[in-house]
Order: C-alpha cells, then sequence, then structure tokens
C-alpha cells in the first residue's frame, strides 16, 4: 500500500539515495539495516516528510502523492516515533499526545479536559499503558515515554482515513530486555491497525520483528530479505560490501610501532554514563583505533584524553605523568592534538584565515609578551601549506572557504606544527570525497613514521581495518575485545562486527 | 554580486551617503571646525561604545556601560578632592573590576551576559545614588582645572578629548589585531567550540572581554563628568542605546566574530550624523531615542548571522 519508486536524493556532493525501491504491504513490519552513512536515515526522513525526494515517486494505495513536511505526512497517515524522544518533558501525557491537534476538544476557545483526557486514555489502551493521562511526562521512565510517543502516532489512526505507517528509529536502544519484549509484542498487536518500518542496530531484534528486511549501502537497497530466509552473517555481508583494497590504506605503509616506549595509558578509567573500565597503552608510531556502534563511548575516551571531559575514576598517564586536572589547555601543553568529528565546528574556527587557525593552539609560540608576531605565523602557515599540499589562495584565506579536505588538513596541520606526537582523530574522513580521504590517510602513515601515536575512530570499519595496527572493540561503554593488525594479518570485518552487536 | 561579500562595506558606505545627504541639505554641517566640534562632543559615547565593542564581539553585550559611567561621575566628583588626579585610577578600577564580575558570572556561572550586565548595572546605579545621596554633585572648579584641565584644551585646533579618543582608538585596535588576546578573542566571537577544542582558555578571554568594557565605560564616565563639572546617578542616561547602536551600525553583529573597533568608530560617525540631521530637521529631543531605537532594529535585522542561531531566538 506504500510504495517508493527509483527515488533519489542529492545533497551537495552525496548521492544520497539511489533510485531505491521500497514498499510496505498493510500490516507487514518492514526492517530496515545498514551501516552509518549508508542512507537510511535519508530514506525515513523522506518518508515521514523532512526532505523531498529529487526524482521518483511516493504512492499510497497506487496513488502518486507529494508530502511536502512531516504535518502532511502524518495527515497521510505516516508516523514516527523519534529515536530522540519527541515528547515535550515538561508538558502532561495527554498534552502531548494531542500537541498541535487540540482543537478537537475545544470549546469557545477553552480546552476541555476532560475530554481530551478520555480521549487521551483510549490512546493509552493501545499500548497497554495504564497511566493518569494528566500526569507530566517527565516523571514517566523512559520505556513508557517510548509506548506515550508510539501512541501519540497511533491518535492518527482517528484523524486519517486509510491505513497507518509508523516509522520506528532505533526504539530499542535505550530499553531493557524485558521492556523491548514488551515492546514487540505491543508492536505485533497492532500490525492489524498499522504498518511498522523498524530500524535498528540491533541485527538480531530486526530479525526477530520483522517479516521482511531491506538491507542499505551506500544509498542503495542492495538486498530485500524475507523473514525465513535471514541470516545475521548474510546481511552483515551485504552492510559492509566490497572488498578491501589495501592499497587504498597504503597497508604497504604501515609499520610495526616501538612497543618499549608508552605514550599515554589509560587504566581502569570510567566515566559515567559513557565508558567503563577501559585499559590500554598509545606507542609512539601505533595507530590504536576504538571500534563499536554509534554511542559505544569511542568520543567520549577520546574527548577524556584530551582533557575535554573529566574521568569518574580511574588513572590517565601522559608521558609517564599522571593527568590530575582535566582541560582541553592542559591536553594541548603534554603535546596532544585534537581533530573533532564536527570539522566545522570544532575543528576550523570558520570566519579566521588559515594562518590564524594553524596558530591558535599555540599563539604563545608566536608573541612575546602578548603581542604577535604575524609574521612568523605567515611563514609557518606557508611551510605547511606546501608541506601538506593545502589548496588554499593564500595564508590569509577565510579557512570556511576551502574544502572539507583542505580544512581537515589545517586542522592536522595546527597540531602538527605545534609539536604534538599525541593525535587523537574522530572521524577524520568524515565527508570526505576518496582523493581527500587518501591524502589523510597518507598524512597519517606520516605521522606514524614520525613517530606520533595516533587514537583514532574511524569512519566505516574497512578504515578501521585498514589503518590500524591496534583494534580495541566497545560495546555499550565496554571493553569487548583487542585485535592486533599487522599488514596481511588483520582482523576480518566479521570478527568485528561479531563483538559489536 | 552576492549580498554576503558586500556586507563589510554597508557601514562606511552609509557613513558618506549620510553626510552627503545631510551635508547637501545643510552645507553648513561640512565645516571642518564645526564637524571637529561635533565630533569631539560624541567622544564620551565613542569610548563607551568602543569597549562595548569587546563584548559584543564575542557574542554577548553590556547592558551595564550607562550605569557604570553614572557610577564612575559620582565617584570622580565625590573623591576628586581626596585623591586629585588619582581619581581617575579609582574610576578606571571600579569599572574593570565591575566588568569583570558581569564576566565572570557569564562565563563560570553561565548567566547570559545580557542578564549579569544588566543586573551589574543596577549594582552599579544603586552605589551611584548612595554615594552621591540622590543629589546633583558639582566639582570644585579650582581642583577639577588644575587636574584635568589637560583633557579639554586644544592643541593646533584639535581637541584634546578628540586626540584621547585616537589615542584610545589606537590602543583598542591594537589589542585587537597584534595581541594574543584580540587573536583569542576573535576566535571566541567566530567559533568558540572550536576555540575551546584549540586550548584556549576562553574563561579568561570573556572575563577580560568585559573587564575591558568596564574600564571604557569608566574612562568615558571620567571625561563626561569632568566636562560637565558633576555627578549625578543620571548623568549619562541616554547613553547605553546610542552605544549599541554605534556598534551594530558599524558592522560588528551581535552573533560577533567580525566587525571591531575600526568599525566603532564609523558607527559612531554614522549617530553624530544621524543625531546632526535630526537637529537639523529640528525634531524634539524626546522623539530622537524613538529613532534610534528604530535604527537599531534595523541594524541588528541587518547585520546579525542567522547562521549562528540555530533557528531559536528567545
Amino acid at each position: 500500500m506504500y510504495e517508493l519508486r527509483q527515488v533519489d536524493k542529492h545533497f551537495p556532493g552525496v548521492h544520497a539515495l539511489k533510485s531505491v525501491d521500497f514498499t510496505v504491504k498493510r500490516g507487514e513490519i518492514v526492517g530496515l539495516v545498514g551501516e552509518n552513512g549508508a542512507g537510511k536515515s535519508t530514506l525515513m526522513k523522506l518518508i515521514y516528510g523532512a526532505y523531498q525526494p529529487d526524482g521518483g515517486t511516493i504512492s499510497i494505495d497506487g496513488r502518486t502523492v507529494r508530502i511536502q513536511n512531516p504535518r502532511r505526512a502524518m495527515e497521510r497517515g505516516i508516523g514516527m516515533v523519534f529515536q530522540e524522544q519527541s515528547l515535550i518533558t515538561n508538558l502532561t501525557v495527554m498534552e502531548n499526545i494531542f500537541l498541535g491537534y487540540e482543537s478537537q476538544f475545544v470549546t469557545y476557545g477553552v480546552i476541555g479536559w476532560r475530554a481530551m483526557a478520555d480521549a487521551a486514555r483510549r490512546q493509552l489502551a493501545k499500548v497497554d499503558l495504564d497511566i493518569d493521562p494528566a500526569v507530566v511526562t517527565s516523571r514517566l521512565s523512559f520505556a513508557q515515554r517510548q509506548l506515550v510517543e508510539l501512541s501519540k502516532v497511533l491518535a492518527l489512526e482517528e484523524r486519517v482515513d486509510g491505513d497507518l505507517v509508523i516509522l520506528l528509529d532505533e526504539p530499542t536502544s535505550v530499553l531493557a530486555r524485558e521492556e523491548v519484549d514488551l515492546l514487540f509484542r505491543i508492536v505485533r498487536d497492532l500490525t492489524e491497525r498499522a504498518s511498522f518500518i523498524f530500524v535498528s542496530h540491533r541485527m538480531e531484534e530486526v530479525l526477530e520483528l520483522s517479516d521482511r528486511i531491506y538491507v542499505m549501502k551506500d544509498g542503495e537497497v542492495v538486498d530485500v530479505v524475507a523473514h525465513d530466509d535471514a541470516e545475521i552473517d548474510a546481511i552483515q555481508h551485504m552492510m559492509v560490501g566490497r572488498d578491501v583494497d589495501r592499497e587504498y590504506y597504503r597497508e604497504q605503509k604501515q609499520k610495526p610501532y616501538d612497543g618499549d616506549r608508552v605514550l599515554a595509558s589509560f587504566e581502569n578509567v570510567s566515566l559515567a554514563g559513557r565508558y567503563r573500565d577501559i585499559s590500554f597503552e598509545l606507542h609512539p608510531g601505533e595507530v590504536l583505533c576504538l571500534v563499536g556502534t554509534e554511542g559505544a563511548g569511542r568520543e567520549a575516551i577520546l574527548r577524556t584524553l584530551y582533557g575535554l571531559d573529566s574521568p569518574t575514576s580511574g588513572s590517565v598517564t601522559i608521558r609517564g605523568e599522571r593527568v590530575n586536572r582535566f582541560s582541553a589547555r592542559g591536553g594541548v601543553r603534554r603535546g596532544v592534538g585534537y581533530v573533532p568529528r564536527e570539522r566545522k565546528v570544532e575543528g576550523i574556527v570558520n570566519g579566521m584565515s588559515v594562518y590564524e587557525n594553524i596558530t591558535l593552539s599555540q599563539l604563545r609560540n608566536y608573541a612575546y609578551g602578548g603581542v604577535l608576531r604575524i609574521r612568523g605565523e605567515k611563514a609557518l602557515a606557508r611551510s605547511w601549506i606546501e608541506r601538506l599540499g593545502i589548496k588554499t589562495p593564500s595564508e590569509n584565506t577565510d579557512c570556511g572557504s576551502l574544502s572539507g579536505g583542505n580544512q581537515q588538513k589545517v586542522v592536522l596541520a595546527k597540531w602538527r606544527s605545534g609539536g604534538s606526537d599525541i593525535m587523537l582523530l574522530d572521524h577524520p574522513t568524515r565527508g570526505l570525497d576518496i582523493g581527500a580521504k587518501e591524502d589523510v590517510y597518507d598524512m597519517i602513515r606520516e605521522m606514524s613514521d614520525a613517530d606520533v601515536g595516533i587514537l583514532l575512530v574511524a569512519d566505516t570499519l574497512e578504515e578501521a581495518i585498514g589503518l590500524s595496527h591496534t583494534i580495541i572493540v566497545l560495546k555499550d561503554g565496554q571493553f569487548q575485545k583487542r585485535f592486533d593488525g599487522a599488514p596481511g594479518a588483520k582482523p576480518s570485518l566479521y570478527d568485528l562486527v561479531h563483538h559489536m552487536i | 554580486m552576492d549580498i554576503e561579500r558586500l556586507k563589510p562595506h554597508f557601514p562606511w558606505v552609509t557613513l558618506l551617503a549620510l553626510g552627503a545627504l545631510v551635508g547637501t541639505a545643510n552645507p553648513n554641517f561640512l565645516d571642518p571646525a564645526g564637524l571637529i566640534l561635533l565630533m569631539a562632543d560624541i567622544v564620551p559615547l565613542f569610548i563607551m561604545a568602543l569597549g562595548m565593542t569587546f563584548a559584543i564581539y564575542i557574542g554577548g553585550i553590556d547592558l551595564s556601560v550607562q550605569q557604570l559611567a553614572n557610577m564612575v561621575t559620582v565617584i570622580a566628583t565625590v573623591y576628586l578632592a581626596h585623591f586629585g588626579v588619582g581619581v581617575a585610577l579609582v574610576a578606571l578600577l571600579a569599572g574593570g573590576l565591575t566588568g569583570m564580575i558581569s564576566g565572570y558570572v557569564t562565563s563560570r556561572l553561565y548567566v547570559p551576559s545580557f542578564v549579569s550586565t544588566l543586573a551589574m548595572g543596577f549594582v552599579a546605579l544603586s552605589i551611584a545614588k548612595w554615594l552621591s545621596g540622590q543629589r546633583a554633585l558639582h566639582m570644585d572648579a579650582t581642583l577639577r582645572d588644575i587636574n584635568f584641565a589637560w583633557m579639554f584644551g586644544n592643541t593646533a585646533g584639535v581637541p584634546h578629548e578628540l586626540a584621547i579618543a585616537v589615542a584610545l582608538l589606537v590602543l583598542a585596535w591594537f589589542l585587537q589585531t597584534r595581541t594574543t588576546f584580540g587573536r583569542s578573542l576573535k576566535a571566541v566571537g567566530a567559533g568558540e567550540l572550536a576555540a575551546v577544542a584549540s586550548g584556549v582558555n576562553v574563561d579568561r578571554i570573556k572575563i577580560i572581554a568585559f573587564g575591558i568594557s568596564g574600564v571604557f565605560a569608566a574612562m568615558a564616565g571620567l571625561i563626561f563628568s569632568v566636562k560637565l563639572s558633576g555627578g549625578d546617578a543620571h548623568l549619562a542616561n541616554g547613553f547605553l542605546l546610542l552605544a549599541i547602536v554605534a556598534v551594530l551600525v558599524g558592522g560588528t553583529p551581535l552573533t560577533g566574530g567580525v566587525g571591531g573597533v575600526l568599525n566603532t568608530a564609523i558607527g559612531t560617525l554614522i549617530v553624530m550624523v544621524i543625531r546632526a540631521a535630526m537637529v537639523y530637521l529640528e525634531i524634539d529631543a524626546t522623539q530622537q531615542q524613538m529613532i534610534f531605537g528604530l535604527v537599531l532594529i534595523v541594524a541588528i535585522a541587518l547585520t546579525i548571522d542567522r547562521s549562528k542561531l540555530r533557528g531559536v531566538v528567545k
């Protein structure tokens, strides 16, 4: 009944959806899986009206429709249960359920609370939730809120003709096992009323719940698997796909690291709510990669080592000295460089020139008594522009106007010119095109040759495997397994995925 | 031509256009001697706006400057006999300290600057009222001339107050463009998160920025007080709106990061021309703030960087 045909979506520099066909039948539960960046969230946004397709058609019951925005999607019976819950926590449950649709209870401009409460109770009954609709949402548990959110979407039933399609975006990520079972039971019961699209990182749950599973990779649907034919391994193979080109990750340039010296170490370090009991050592010349799903604690570990987050317990040692006070300034002083994931927000200062960005972390080296030696700064910038091949009209150009790859080089130049020999790279190739990615890989190898220790959170698993000497797999903030990755003896994707999920 | 590329040129083009307009309507306006007098007249406002530029450049605002100046007029008048010329130092210290408290409250206690500076402004106002006993005080004319006559002399046709303004402008410009502090200031204004991630001590930069704003406001109050030979808790009223207008029409947006002290110099001249035009058009003094209120809204709407606001304005 709901169908996407040959749907395309482009963003500047990215072909996010490539001729995607997607159908949902009445009362069906459809699973949707893929790696980060495979196009799942773009597809979902398109379905509930936040994006418009560039090509292809959307049809409901055989009729082609245009869905301009989420409100129109709801009028067509398409609702979304958000991962980041969309309930407003200081409103009551019933106010949330009917947010934007209060007019049905209004007489002479006054809301009839009793009528709304009765209507809300009817909605809550659909999801077996027995709570007072006048209770303030913030007092509910997370699982209860998830169900309220679902009942909010189910309230569409009374407002639209035709069938409902409900998107569930990672609905189980914060639920306990019993709560997941409850949710699944409710979803199955509700298939009489609605069809579901279920998106999750947890493969076994997708397999358990879905009638059919769409597997996405690089903006394409690579396969559709029926419930009875689905196998985790086969699906994961399709998700990660293509064979890894060893040249691409400069594996021939990977040299053994110096295991005798330690640049930085974590000893049973924990940060409440992020990660627990993490220990590792980072050596000169080593590329140590942290692998895990979103929220596994990888970024938080990087930010702790840099000094942006203070751990709740355990000891962090940099160059033999235990770190007691955590601050980014301290990190810089200890020779730690941080290449953040949000390049345009945390990496470069948009609106400052290339040379101003390069010296920002080391102004003291280019000043006497607080007065800048701008000529020295510019000379430094010119030499690094040349050394890293940064494509910029001059060192005075606004860094924000450079391409993503060149901005990333500026960020690397900032740290390397300041002598940082512990580099924290958080998704250093995110959003870069292939050529720029290869430049970054080359630079990683050069840094290793110069005895820099690199802690990496890679953009993809292939990248993690291709680049690293050591891989640490994390899951829900906890250490799972450590892999050694000498060239030719690297762990396979399936080894890693097995421990991640 | 893309409007973003033209934006930096708006202020001086506006200044020239307005100047030409007023000059055509009233040729006397362009008389150099008259212009210099007009400029000398606006010096206290300019100095206040200069300090305010530092607060706005980091994306904040300083609403305490007017009350700070009020407080300083009272301090200067009350303590002139006691400290002599040293009263200037007392005034500047008081201003700097008040500003730094605002900066501390903003950066460490996470109180938005418009609230913290508004609150500190009331503290300053209250001190002014208390010290002055709510009366208009007068400076002893002899003491004033002994200690501060140098402020208002005239050398080779240039009023000394104008020279002071130029010297402060050069100082502020040097701070902004040639020091590690100025560079960090720009980073905080243009990309605070990136500045934090580069190890810049953002809290300290903010505290200093508000401190500078306070010192300049105190300087403005001191000159104003000496000029009018007295002090009163309401002497500098009306300055705040004009100072904000001067910074914003100069091209330093509320979102910070671009513009700077030279822009404020141009902005102050624009304010001066508008004021002169209103006098020429015989617009009643009571209506002038109405005009400047509207100018302020237009200036903010034109200069603000919407990409930094992330869709939410409260």
